[in-house]
């Protein structure tokens, strides 16, 4: 089979933004069928709820949903291409279970106040997990790429050691809520989260294509890189930031959502190749148009009942780590 | 302006107070081929690596091109010297284009895209190494010799005054050492070489600089350096000096552990 072209590829999934975006518009609780959908994106709603439910509901979701994966999924390529580490993931720098930890403390704050805060908390947690490993990989003098990878493996671990702690001698419905929370959702969805998150994405994808050169040199290895002139730690420093801020950004409004970053840049690489920025931007929409369909699962397979979007996602994959380990 | 393109002055390079290299001088013209010899553990790496800026505390001074190696940033010197070193696997199906691509970086800035002229270098870089017929092929699938001539080709992208090769001969056949140190020397750039292979050095290389536990014990032509006494001082082996009868070359043939002049390898014997 001959390969696409990276322009056509981009034409392709370009295509697959359109149609993932107009037609999950279509799916929810309520049935509007896709001809319904059409005729308010082209003219006026045949009826008025169906632009309320269109606009107001789920429009915001959808393009949440989309900008979600489509940040998670350039995180997790960022992350595989700077530590040379296919199994990458910003998961993997307890970034979540950062998020989680913060979150669990909400609880101990006043309930007015707890909406507001649980983002806030989540996001601040996951600064502290980037902030640790930070600490202790700079005190290592980021000797091998393999200390960020096991520094982040056991902050992960003890942030949710101490999360499970809290939650176990905590009050019922306070650890209902969080665990709800830590499963992922975008229910979330309004002008707030959509106004909060889209920023740092763009600015945070905007940077990392900017990098996309420089990211690649240190493709091959670290001294190859530093031959081109590259200043691997101070490079290694801003990805991992600039993963933290996509990262923490995401979870803070839709809590755990895990494997995109692992999963996408996998799919795509067989079409447009390795290199940084070209990989970037094809995750990135492949992750968004991903994100958009598991929410059309997660509110439709049950009926009434949503399913939290992270088991969707971690059940995937979880079964394509494992397909992609046989593979290795 | 000095006529020296690389120039070190009482170098000095110590780890944990160990002196890796000590008080070493050198002086390397624009156009030579210098091989640097010596066992392992002599220092040749090492003082690669402070040349061409890995290293940056290093006691004494480095000069290139006249200027002080302090004064350039490390993308200055990516300009100037490009390295041909010996490379991990990826974990990543990398193409030949990608890597060679590569030798574009030190000389594109944050917002730069390549060019026109940058894809027609690419190209002429993949036809002078030969391989313009495998540019979309993964590097990892490639021969030793062909992935030594792709980071040779990302080198001439990279268009440096100085090529550095470390050990660029280990693990290839007779036929792809002496191709890949033919085609390094067709660049007609100033050329610094780890070697082990002394013939190869003496066959391709214009001067000799041999280390010796981080001191430099010789520096001159391969006739002046390959001395049988030398040779026996430095590898601890007897060794016969001739000529290849091919090349004229200075040809070094060692003795087996059985002639060894020290006591280091009793245990083999007992």
């Amino acid at each position: 089979m001959k390969k696409l072209s990276f322009k056509n590829s981009l034409l392709l999934i370009s295509a697959l933004v359109a149609f993932s975006l107009i037609a999950s518009m279509g799916f929810g609780v309520v049935e509007l069928g896709h001809k319904a959908v059409w005729q308010c994106i082209t003219q006026t709603c045949e009826k008025s709820i169906y632009e309320t439910i269109l606009w107001e509901i789920r429009f915001p979701r959808v393009l949440l949903g989309f900008i979600a994966g489509f940040g998670l999924a350039i995180a997790g390529a960022l992350m595989q291409n700077v530590t040379r580490n296919p199994l990458a993931d910003p998961y993997l720098f307890g970034i979540v279970s950062g998020a989680g930890l913060g979150a669990t403390l909400t609880q101990f704050l006043p309930t007015t106040v707890q909406v507001i805060t649980l983002p806030i908390a989540s996001f601040l947690g996951s600064l502290l997990a980037v902030g640790i490993i930070l600490i202790v990989i700079y005190q290592n003098n980021w000797r091998r790429i393999e200390h960020l990878l096991l520094a982040g493996v056991a902050v992960s671990f003890l942030l949710s050691s101490l999360t499970s702690f809290i939650l176990y001698s905590g009050e019922a419905f306070s650890t209902n809520r969080v665990i709800f929370w830590l499963m992922g959702s975008l229910a979330r969805a309004n002008s707030t989260a959509l106004l909060w998150i889209s920023p740092v994405i763009i600015v945070a994808t905007i940077i990392a294509i900017l990098l996309g050169r420089q990211l690649d040199a240190l493709l091959l290895s670290d001294d190859s890189a530093r031959t081109l002139g590259i200043k691997v730690e101070k490079l290694r420093i801003i990805t991992l930031i600039l993963c933290a801020a996509i990262t923490a950004v995401i979870v803070s409004y839709c809590g755990g959502i895990g494997f995109i970053g692992l999963m996408i840049p996998h799919m795509v690489r067989p079409f447009v190749g390795i290199t940084s920025s070209k990989l970037f931007i094809a995750a990135g929409l492949v992750g968004g148009c991903f994100l958009v369909w598991v929410d059309v699962i997660a509110r439709t397979a049950l009926g009434g009942q949503e399913i939290p979007i992270g088991v969707i996602t971690s059940a995937m994959g979880s079964l394509f780590f494992l397909a992609l380990l046989r593979k290795m | 302006m000095s006529s020296f393109v690389l120039q070190a002055n009482s170098l000095t390079w110590r780890v944990n107070e160990k002196h890796i290299l000590s008080d070493i001088n050198l002086h390397i013209k624009a156009g030579e081929t210098v091989a640097i010899v010596g066992p392992n553990g002599a220092g040749k790496t090492s003082l690669l690596k402070c040349l061409y800026g890995e290293y940056s505390n290093f006691l004494g001074d480095i000069y290139l091109n006249g200027k002080s190696l302090k004064t350039f940033n490390i993308k200055d010197i990516a300009k100037k010297i490009a390295v041909v070193s010996q490379h991990s696997e990826s974990a990543f199906n990398l193409t030949v284009l990608d890597i060679v691509a590569m030798g574009l970086i030190p000389h594109k800035g944050l917002f730069d895209t390549n060019t026109d002229v940058d894809r027609h270098n690419i190209e002429q870089a993949l036809t002078k190494v030969d391989l313009i017929n495998k540019k979309n092929q993964i590097f990892s699938t490639l021969s030793g010799g062909e992935q030594q001539r792709v980071l040779i080709a990302r080198a001439i992208v990279q268009a440096p005054d100085i090529l550095i090769m470390d050990e660029p001969t280990n693990h290839l056949d007779m036929y792809y050492q002496h191709q890949i140190l033919m085609l390094a020397k067709t660049l007609n750039i100033t050329l610094l070489i780890t070697i082990h292979d002394l013939n190869l050095a003496a066959q391709y290389c214009d001067r000799i600089i041999m280390l010796n536990n981080g001191k430099l014990v010789a520096d001159d032509t391969p006739e002046a350096v390959f001395t049988s006494s030398k040779l026996t001082e430095v590898f601890k082996l007897e060794c016969a000096i001739d000529k290849n009868p091919f090349t004229q070359s200075t040809r070094i043939t060692f003795s087996g552990i059985n002639h060894c002049v020290n006591d280091e390898s009793a245990w083999l014997h007992s």
